[in-house]
């Protein structure tokens, strides 16, 4: 699955499953433009790379001025990965619209408001591949979740929308929907371990690792997934088995 | 902020008002009808009434609804 000579923007590259994604990438071969808001954490990221050539770009996807400035300066791509997100588990009597709000503007406003800027500036070489990190819980109900999982029920949405739309330019759009993946947005949120545990035992093949969701990813940056567009794919260690 | 309204806000997050006696000193995992949306419900409640916001590794610092208090009221 070499990415040789391809081109990839990963957004929300700086932690989390971004940054392993960024690494992984680089060590196919492919040349990295790594956005994020946070920059320390972004030299981070951009450290942890192989090859050469390289480019971060510091920029907040909730703030429309600061995303026009950041795609001007981008050269052509070949690929996209959307993985900037924010969750908050809020039992539905305590949702607001302004916390729904804050998670739409990052998990769904912010990379859209990317993705027209690329279109516009017509910065998406033909064939390039456009893949979004949704959630296992935006086709599954699990208590807590309204404005996380709904907020990825929107990306699933688009992503079905942006593929037939791009598929005459030959642009494919596909969605990645892990289960529970230990990384560090997990533990900062306020579920707790034993919360943690009592899922774990719902996974056959256990939680996943961002390493897990990152060959999904590859995939679908490489010419192997050529004929995949539209597509919505389950990562979840058979936990919607059962 | 008081320990008796901090009780009551604690109560009203249990779809069913718990039948035993709840007092500061309750453990309250031990409480029947505790669950983790109530886990979630109470981290809510303390972020709206006490714009206190809680992580998963404070509120397992605490054991009763007493040691809770005194998480938030430190946080405050």
């Amino acid at each position: 699955m070499s990415l040789l000579g391809k081109h990839i923007l990963v957004v929300g590259a700086s932690s989390g499953m971004g940054r392993v994604f960024s690494r992984m990438i680089s060590e196919e071969g492919g040349t990295l433009s790594v956005l994020a808001r946070n920059e320390e954490r972004l030299n981070a990221t951009l450290s942890e790379l192989s090859g050469e050539g390289h480019t971060k770009v510091v920029c907040d996807i909730t703030n429309e001025d600061q995303v026009k400035e950041a795609v001007g300066q981008m050269s052509p791509l070949d690929g996209v990965v959307f993985c900037a997100g924010i969750s908050e588990y809020v039992p539905v009597k305590f949702v607001s619209t302004e916390k729904i709000e804050k998670i739409f503007q990052t998990n769904y406003f912010g990379h859209i408001s990317v993705l027209r800027m690329l279109l516009k500036k017509k910065l998406l070489n033909k064939g390039a591949s456009l893949v979004f990190i949704s959630s296992l819980s935006s086709v599954v109900g699990v208590p807590g979740t309204l404005m996380y999982a709904s907020s990825k029920a929107a990306i699933n949405s688009a992503v079905k929308v942006l593929a037939s739309e791009l598929a005459p330019q030959q642009m494919r759009v596909n969605a990645i929907c892990p289960g529970i993946v230990k990384t560090e947005m997990l533990s900062a949120t306020n579920l707790s371990e034993e919360q943690f545990a009592e899922q774990e035992k719902n996974y056959p093949l256990g939680l996943g690792t961002p390493e897990d969701v990152g060959y999904a990813v590859l995939y679908h940056l490489s010419d192997g997934s050529r004929w995949l567009t539209g597509n919505i794919m389950i990562l979840d260690g058979g936990n919607s088995l059962q | 902020m008081d320990i008796k309204g901090f009780i009551e806000n604690f109560i009203e997050q249990f779809e069913d008002e718990p039948t035993c006696e709840i007092t500061a000193e309750s453990v309250f995992r031990d409480i029947d009808g505790w669950s983790s949306i109530v886990a979630l419900s109470v981290m809510s409640m303390i972020d709206d009434e006490y714009d206190v916001q809680l992580n998963a590794s404070e509120m397992r610092q605490a054991n009763t609804i007493q040691e809770l208090f005194d998480i938030v009221s430190a946080k405050q």
